[in-house]
């Protein structure tokens, strides 16, 4: 690569010049930019200060916020892993053709608009929607039950739209375990479940945390399943930022509470990486 | 295997099996159930849906009374196309200049492109109408292209690096060897052996963009509003059905589109690896 | 496979799709303001079409509150996002206060003799009036009488409510806390008495969403405007406007000029087609049911009263006292009504 072809002043890295520069303009100073608002008193950001960081973390209400956001993340997560966990070890069994069936099947609704899968869980979910009709139908429940609006529903439709993110480093994972391991496994007498916890999940760590990782991220800000689905009780960081930027219009509040926002949601997801790396070296080790 | 079926390996079948077909349900009821209500009689959203007609979906194809919904989705196809397009041009190049080095710098700059992907879409979109307000830039097109560009450029540049280090180095090397220009090599070479994984890239980062809410909620205005601000903006407030409808259509647009690509370049494996 | 030539193709088939209009801007155009639900849906199917076939211009329709367009003209610093303003008296008076108007010139409207006395002003012109009260689902409830019903059963299990952002949320919290020994500028006592019922209350959204749970059974009964109860009923959704025993609220609502746009002459066209006759005419019977303003155009008898000689017999909050404290509400009511 030191010779580079025949322009003596020409560098392959140089190439990524263009896409630096647009990242520098409108990507990195924009996010400076935000930092630097977020250290403003107030609204017309003229007097710099610490205020709006101390009334937002003066207030035990945003405690609260950030709590929820992160506890809706983890149920997510526990949600996906539940029922996406067994999803990816029935793949694993199925043969090439129907595996490919599958895949199609699990990322479809990762190309499907956010919008119109949040949609889908209000015409499932609304008070005469599937979930009501049907329970009521086969008589289970005599008053319709409220989903919609509840912590509830939204977590089950979060566990719908993200579920993909979770798959797809999952399946990709195991999907390269060698198969041998399984048999031997079974025909050294350990019973599927012994085989399951001792050598399947272990192995799969890395892409079980990949996935954890990539729902946890995505749920925590979703902001339109969770103003749609979740409704105004229940109030998340997403709200707050919305609410602080394009309702009340306090700019550097909005700042503050998304700067909260990034640094809440990486430091899990850069704990939840770190554990990946160790299980990673755990196993191979 | 000809050993007895024990009770631990019926309730695995049973177990992981039901949990998994919950998961296809999961997965699959709602969109099934979209489409079967947007082919309703009725004015309201309710299942099962009353009747079958298509009435829904001549009002939204009716130029007068939808023109709003035609226009943004003229809005959102212009931008997915344009922001799609420089990312195909900046990506590739950065991939190109980045995919094969192994320095430091250049690791640190690869996850500063990649790190749209993690940073909350919300913080970016505040952060972008803050800095474009004062730097006194009034909502455009050619602004929510800029946002768009940012957030859906590293889908291309991640199936790019991906296709590039698959390539053998020896194929360019002998390229090279037999004297063909750096250039040369590029464009005979390299390009057609990597452009399945540019095109996989660039059908996600189109599919992305069509599909972004948090910078468009922030940099849009009504001249420039996008397909899925109107959506939300028509499920908060009227909740027509005709959201039905256009779920359908972008439903069997995605169907179809992830048909092509699946033939074309092989989609899903390259999601999947 | 992409080749430059098909790149370039699909470019100019996109650029040449009739799927982008208004991307090259028409002769005429204009951003105008709108509330979310009724407004705008009226505002769509009537307006817009009328605009474009009498003056060529086309109007974009930016469905905000009257308090989030303040906000966000406020935030673009000068460089307004929309050209004209639909406002309530609130809003009205903030704007005014900030000089985000402006200066209007009511002798540019053509059918200005056409609308009473006092109705343009150098702010801007009146388009409406709006009035303010209960709706409810018949099929589901009896009719509540007044306020005080909300917070009862069988009402207040299937209750829907929205906070201070707006000028009917806050007027009717307003009125529901005078019930209970509250005043115009201290709804405080409203607050208590929710929160004691909260549990039960069906759903408490955002106050673009309130028709939209509505109309999916979300809840059956809410404080809302009468045009909001003609567009869900136009919607063969189950609906009745109720006046509260203690009155109903009405106000005036009102279109201006941003400051700083360069469509003044386009928002004149604009204003003047929507207190015409042909407009007026068309957006009084259901499923619109906007009181009309211009004196040609009779009231239906489906509407709250019969002409807008009765609207000082109506309830009309004093918003130079309440804006001050609104703020302050807002979050308030956000807070206590978390989860």
């Amino acid at each position: 690569m030191k010779e580079g072809g025949k322009l003596s002043l020409f560098r392959e890295w140089q190439l990524a010049v263009p896409l630096a520069l647009a990242f520098a303009a409108l990507f990195l100073a924009p996010l400076l930019l935000l930092v630097g608002v977020s250290f403003y008193n107030d609204e017309k950001i003229t007097q710099p200060g610490f205020a709006s960081w101390l009334k937002f973390y003066g207030d035990p209400f945003n405690y609260k916020v950030i709590g929820d956001t992160l506890l809706l993340g983890a149920k997510t997560v526990c949600t996906t892993v539940l029922i996406g966990y067994p999803l990816a070890l029935v793949y694993l069994d199925l043969s090439a053709r129907l595996q490919k069936v599958l895949l199609f099947v699990i990322v479809m609704p990762l190309l499907l608009s956010v919008v119109v899968r949040t949609f889908a869980w209000i015409v499932v979910l609304g008070r005469e929607g599937v979930v009501n009709s049907v329970l009521m139908g086969l008589g289970v429940i005599s008053e319709p039950l409220k989903l919609l609006q509840t912590e509830l529903g939204l977590v089950i439709s979060l566990t719908q739209i993200e579920m993909p993110l979770m798959l797809l480093p999952l399946i990709s994972v195991m999907s390269r375990l060698d198969p041998n391991l399984r048999d031997a496994s079974a025909a050294l007498g350990a019973s599927r479940w012994r085989t399951l916890f001792t050598v399947i999940v272990p192995l799969s760590m890395p892409g079980l945390i990949a996935g954890c990782l990539l729902v946890f991220a995505s749920s925590t800000t979703a902001f339109i399943s969770q103003t749609v689905i979740g409704g105004v009780r229940l109030i998340y960081l997403p709200l707050v930022i919305w609410q602080q930027s394009l309702v009340v219009y306090h700019w550097p509040l909005a700042a503050v509470a998304s700067l909260s926002l990034v640094v809440s949601v990486l430091s899990v997801v850069a704990a939840l990486s770190w554990a990946g790396r160790r299980s990673g070296g755990y196993v191979n080790g | 295997m000809g050993r007895r079926r024990s009770f631990g390996d019926v309730s695995y079948g049973l177990l992981i099996g039901g949990l998994a077909l919950l998961a296809v349900t999961i997965i699959v009821a709602p969109v099934v159930i979209v489409l079967m209500t947007s082919f309703t009689e009725g004015q309201a959203l309710k299942f099962p849906p009353k009747g079958f007609s298509l009435g829904w979906y001549e009002q939204l194809f009716d130029p007068v009374k939808s023109r709003q919904i035609h226009k943004t989705a003229g809005n959102s196809l212009w931008i997915a196309a344009f922001s799609t397009l420089f990312g195909v041009v900046l990506a590739t190049l950065a991939a190109l200049g980045l995919g094969r080095s192994r320095s430091r710098l250049a690791r640190v700059a690869d996850s500063l492109f990649m790190s749209p992907l993690v940073l909350p879409g919300i913080t970016f979109g505040l952060a972008a109408l803050v800095y474009f307000s004062l730097l006194g830039f009034r909502p455009s097109i050619e602004l929510m292209i800029a946002g768009h560009l940012i957030v859906t450029m590293p889908f291309i540049l991640r199936t790019t690096t991906a296709s590039l280090s698959q390539l053998d180095p020896a194929l360019l090397d002998s390229s090279q060897s037999l004297g063909a220009s750096w250039l040369y090599t590029l464009r005979r070479v390299t390009l057609p052996l990597i452009a399945p994984g540019i095109a996989a890239g660039a059908f996600l980062a189109f599919m992305a963009s069509i599909d972004n809410v948090p910078v468009s909620l922030f940099l849009s205005n009504a001249r420039t509003d996008t397909l899925p601000i109107r959506m939300w903006g028509m499920m908060e407030s009227t909740l027509d059905v005709r959201v039905a409808a256009v779920s359908g259509v972008l439903i069997a647009a995605a169907f179809v589109l992830m048909l092509i690509m699946e033939w074309t370049v092989g989609l899903t494996r390259r999601m999947r690896d | 496979m992409f080749t430059r030539r098909s790149l370039l193709a699909g470019a100019t088939a996109l650029g040449g799709a009739s799927l982008l209009p208004g991307l090259a801007h028409a002769k005429g155009s204009l951003i105008a303001t709108t509330y979310p639900g009724s407004w705008e849906d009226a505002y769509r199917a009537i307006v817009a079409p009328m605009l474009k076939k009498q003056a060529d211009i086309d109007l974009e329709l930016a469905p905000l509150f009257a308090m989030d367009q303040i906000g966000k003209v406020k935030a673009a610093r000068g460089a307004p996002p929309f050209d004209a303003f639909l406002l309530d008296p609130g809003p009205r008076i903030v704007a005014i206060e900030g000089g985000l108007f402006e200066k209007f010139d009511p002798k540019k409207l053509t059918n200005l003799p056409k609308i009473p006395e006092g109705f343009a002003d150098e702010h801007g012109v009146c388009v409406s009036a709006q009035v303010v009260g209960i709706a409810y689902n018949p099929k589901k409830l009896p009719a509540p009488k007044g306020w005080t019903d909300l917070l009862k059963d069988p009402w207040v299990s299937r209750l829907g409510l929205t906070g201070f952002q707006t000028t009917f949320g806050t007027s009717s919290i307003i009125e529901i806390g005078k019930q209970f020994g509250g005043t115009l500028t201290n709804p405080e006592p409203a607050l208590v008495e929710l929160n004691k019922v909260l549990p039960k209350v069906a759903a408490v959204g955002l106050p673009a969403a309130m028709p939209g749970l509505f109309q999916q059974g979300q809840c059956d009964v809410m404080f809302t405007n009468t045009q909001t109860v003609a567009t869900l009923k136009g919607k063969g959704v189950d609906i009745e406007f109720v006046k509260p025993e203690s009155g109903a609220i009405a106000f005036y609502t009102t279109m201006h000029i941003a400051k700083g746009t360069a469509e003044a002459e386009n928002a004149y066209k604009y204003f003047d087609l929507v207190i015409g006759k042909e407009v007026q005419t068309a957006l009084t019977p259901a499923p619109y049911n906007f009181l009309p303003v211009n004196k040609d155009v009779p009231l239906t008898p489906d509407m709250p009263m019969k002409s807008l000689d009765e609207m000082a017999k109506y309830i009309n909050h004093d918003w130079a006292q309440i804006n001050p404290l609104r703020a302050g509400w807002i979050e308030k009511f956000n807070k206590e009504m978390a989860k």
